[in-house]
């Protein structure tokens, strides 16, 4: 279970970045507070849909939700245990993949996920064995032994994947995972997706594809301008919004507190 | 199980050697194109050193009449042949237009002041522009033999017998030089400066790639987040890459040694004496300490470019951030060439400087070992210093998640 209170990162702004005062109301003076005081929590087994705009505050969250970033204050509870207290511990049960997929290219599939395993302490029989289950898993058998560099994109993403889960975590963490992906590519990394709830693993899944979100999730965070705005099953987003599509329940969430921000 | 850093350092390897770009800097450019080139410049500068002794000077004289024995001691010389020109105010556009090489203006008054024992003045215009230029040396040495030859009959002609006597009349007093240097030393402080200076500007180039490739170049990619989030402490990332980078350095630094020596053995006979001696006098130890100071140069470079790397954004950046390095550390390498630099305790407080002036003096054979050991020493904790500020550096989440 991953428990969420109170969440707040602040950065401090450089000079060049610094905006007009009362463009960004996240802007205060020279920080920035990309996240303020979000609290929600995903139950093991559970896929959460992390919902927002470009810049809302999503990738941050799931930085500090992954120990890259640590918060300026507040909790996150992984099974109870505080993720600033030992993220070394903590990282062995989380996984983290990002749209972006950063890939070696000149090492193969086979290397990368071989790296990645002995990072993690694997011992290279156990290694192998999971290499091969992970690539019969997500049919990437035929090019276990290319070169990142000559993959393409679905084929990398599935690489991406594979090296997430190749510690076995409780835990994982998806931003933007089919964004550039073709709708072949994209269907068989949501398979992937769906396989891992199957599986009784936790799923934090930023998107900002509203069918994957009805398709694979069991509960949905919208964050805007850093703030939790929402928190519930995709049927109370349509519900409190009277919208039958999730777009224009979206849309409605966030409409209200942009426009007031504006004004 | 491998520590944390040692999995970083074994795949940062693989990758970098897997580079073209990092293979043509690291391994072609010593073994093949440094030989080839060295080759290329010295066989030009000898192939010209030895046309301009040979080639055939043409030269036009004014006014031979007023000297005709000086003028005759051209004539008869080999290498030189006179040629006319339409007056004396067409000498310098004839030698600037290379028509001729040079030219003799003889005045009128030289007859009488040779014939009256006086000292005469001819003018010698030549191109003094032309560095590679043979001509003043040539003449200077035809003028000299004439002198010679006048000198002596004047002398005889005050009764001064020719030989010995009309020697020392010259020259009472004669300087004798015992030089206490050996050849090693001598030769040692002419070049000893420049040989690290290319050693330290090959290690600084042996690191520059891996350190932008595996700092920068990582956050390019997006593959940093993802290593950062692996269950080893930061120091140990860092430590990995940093051994690749300094490995990069080392190899650069190896190969350039073991290809520069390998063509210097081959080449030493048609190099004749010089670099023949120099070579011979170098024992293996000498070497080998020569390759041990480049360690700690190869650390601080190594440590110092890659938290340079680590803050830039992108590959681009990186670049960017560390040419003006690039001259600020050879700076200090040169300041070995200057002559009075000499290895004290001051000098050995310079980094970079303490390493080339100890290099000079290995090859000079006139190492202080304390010295040595002390530079040694100092060099390797300003490499520790730097690799713990990069370590640090790598910690903060302004650096690796700068926007």
């Amino acid at each position: 279970m991953l428990q969420v209170s109170s969440l707040t990162k602040v950065f401090r702004l450089a000079s060049s970045k610094r905006g007009r005062e009362g463009h960004d109301p996240r802007e205060r003076g020279r920080r920035f507070h990309a996240i303020d005081g979000i609290d929600f929590e995903v139950r093991r087994g559970q896929v959460l849909g992390l919902l927002g705009q470009n810049g809302a505050g999503k990738t941050t969250l799931l930085r500090i939700l992954s120990t890259s970033l640590k918060p300026t204050s507040g909790v996150v509870l992984c099974d109870g245990e505080d993720l600033t207290k030992n993220p070394l511990e903590i990282r062995k049960r989380i996984g983290f993949v990002s749209g972006n997929t950063g890939l070696y290219g000149r090492l193969t599939a086979r290397e990368m996920l071989s790296y990645y395993g002995k990072l993690h302490g694997m011992a290279a029989a156990a290694l192998d064995e999971r290499i091969r289950s992970l690539a019969r898993k997500l049919d990437m058998d035929w090019f276990l032994d290319q070169r990142n560099e000559t993959l393409s994109s679905g084929m990398r993403q599935k690489v991406s994947i594979a090296r997430a889960l190749i510690h076995d975590p409780e835990i994982l963490l998806f931003d933007e995972l089919t964004t550039g992906l073709d709708v072949a590519a994209a269907d068989s990394v949501l398979t992937v997706v769906a396989v891992c709830k199957s599986e009784g693993r936790t799923v934090l899944f930023s998107t900002h594809h509203m069918d994957e979100v009805d398709q694979l999730c069991d509960s949905v965070v919208i964050v805007h301008e850093g703030k939790l705005c929402f928190e519930g099953g995709v049927d109370t987003m349509r519900s409190q919004t009277g919208e039958s599509f999730l777009d224009k329940a979206f849309l409605r969430l966030i409409r209200p507190k942009t426009e007031g921000a504006k004004t | 199980m491998k520590a944390g850093f040692q999995t970083v350092f074994f795949k940062e390897m693989k990758d970098v050697l897997r580079d073209r770009k990092t293979l043509l800097l690291m391994i072609i450019l010593p073994i093949v194109v440094v030989p080839l080139l060295l080759n290329l410049l010295i066989g030009f500068v000898i192939k010209k050193e030895q046309e301009a002794k040979s080639e055939v000077l043409e030269y036009v004289v004014f006014g031979d009449e007023f000297a005709p024995e000086f003028a005759k001691t051209f004539e008869g010389a080999n290498g030189f042949k006179k040629v006319t020109l339409g007056s004396s105010d067409e000498l310098v556009v004839a030698i600037r237009e290379e028509r001729i090489d040079f030219g003799l203006v003889i005045p009128e008054k030289t007859a009488t002041q040779l014939s009256g024992q006086e000292q005469a003045s001819i003018e010698l215009h030549f191109d003094n522009a032309s560095m590679g230029s043979k001509v003043e040396d040539r003449v200077q040495g035809l003028v000299e033999k004439f002198n010679d030859g006048l000198t002596a009959a004047r002398l005889a002609k005050l009764g001064v017998p020719s030989g010995q006597k009309q020697k020392s009349l010259l020259e009472p007093v004669r300087l004798r030089k015992q030089g206490t240097g050996k050849i090693r030393e001598v030769i040692g402080d002419r070049i000893g400066g420049m040989v690290p200076y290319f050693f330290i500007a090959f290690c600084f180039m042996g690191v520059v790639y891996p350190a932008i490739h595996l700092g920068a170049g990582e956050k390019e990619r997006g593959t940093l987040e993802t290593l950062l989030l692996a269950p080893i402490p930061r120091h140990q990332v860092v430590l990995g890459k940093f051994l690749a980078v300094f490995c990069g350095g080392i190899i650069a630094v190896l190969l350039n040694l073991a290809s520069l020596g390998t063509w210097l053995a081959i080449k030493a006979g048609e190099l004749r004496g010089i670099i023949g001696t120099l070579i011979g006098s170098i024992d293996l130890l000498d070497l080998m300490l020569l390759a041990l100071m480049l360690i700690p140069v190869a650390a601080m470079f190594a440590a110092l470019l890659l938290s340079i790397s680590i803050f830039a954004r992108n590959s681009a950046e990186a670049s960017t951030l560390i040419s003006p390095f690039g001259i600020v550390l050879i700076v200090p390498a040169a300041l070995a060439m200057l002559p009075g630099v000499e290895l004290n305790w001051f000098w050995a407080s310079v980094p970079v400087t303490n390493v080339s002036l100890a290099m000079k003096e290995l090859l000079k054979g006139t190492m202080d070992y304390t010295m040595l050991l002390a530079i040694f020493a100092s060099s390797t904790l300003i490499a520790g210093g730097l690799l713990f500020f990069c370590a640090k550096w790598f910690n903060r989440e302004s650096v690796l998640f700068r926007v």
